[in-house]
């Protein structure tokens, strides 16, 4: 299983996944091919510039090998203060 | 440096007590600049709701707390954040540094709060008289982050 978090304006099209790894699966790039093809809301969502993804907790900036028991956060903008 | 506090907040806090908390934490200071940032509103119904990622929000803001201290020979830092909803005039943040000389402090707070606004794992949403929408970085705070890596 993994889990697939959404926040900020993500989170509106998505509620938090519990999922199996999905087949054919392997990495951050084609875990957000296969989340557009099945959330249109989110694949408009995911278009946008400035959304950030981290994998376990840490901000990856390229394409990442993703495994059993991953923690992935999609992250639009972040506002804070 | 022992005088690092950081907390997200989940309720109201008051910048008064955190004021006079962190400044008898830094003994021998000679500038201590404090920054309490509010939620604006004139009037109307207002309310902000702010969001985190638990854990990692925190491991980021400490992330650039010790950017801080590597800038400038600061005796310490307090860093308050709500999280939660909110209403017109409530306080929403609180930055604190300490240091010998004034300059520092200045600049750390300022540096503190620029990266507070757009590199600080929170999602801030606004309803005005029922409308929602989602609050996103301005070009100004963009361009406040600069700032500090030209």
């Amino acid at each position: 299983m993994i889990e697939v978090l959404f926040f900020g304006r993500l989170g509106d099209a998505s509620e938090t996944l519990h999922i199996d790894l999905p087949q054919d699966v392997i990495d951050s790039d084609g875990l957000t091919a296969w989340l557009c093809k099945q959330n249109s809301k989110l694949e408009t969502e995911l278009s946008k510039a400035g959304n950030r993804i981290a994998v376990n907790k840490a901000i990856i900036a390229r394409n990442t090998r993703l495994k059993e028991g991953d923690e992935i956060a999609y992250m639009s903008p972040l506002s804070g203060g | 440096m022992d005088a690092t506090y950081l907390k997200i907040c989940e309720i109201s806090f008051d910048p008064e007590v955190e004021h006079k908390t962190f400044r008898e934490s830094v003994g021998g200071a000679g500038a201590i600049v404090a920054f309490t940032g509010l939620v604006r509103g004139e009037g109307e119904d207002l309310t902000l709701t702010l969001s985190h990622y638990p854990d990692f929000t925190e491991s980021q803001i400490l992330e650039i707390a010790k950017q801080a201290e590597a800038r400038w020979p600061l005796m310490g830092w307090r860093i308050l954040h709500r999280v939660g909803a909110m209403t017109a005039e409530e306080p929403i943040v609180f930055v604190a540094t300490a240091s010998r000389h004034r300059r520092d402090a200045f600049e750390a707070a300022d540096f503190l709060m620029d990266y507070l606004k757009s590199e600080a794992p929170f999602w801030k949403s606004e309803s005005v008289n029922g409308n929602e929408r989602w609050i996103e970085p301005r070009a100004q705070d963009i361009t406040d982050l600069k700032r500090w890596t030209e």
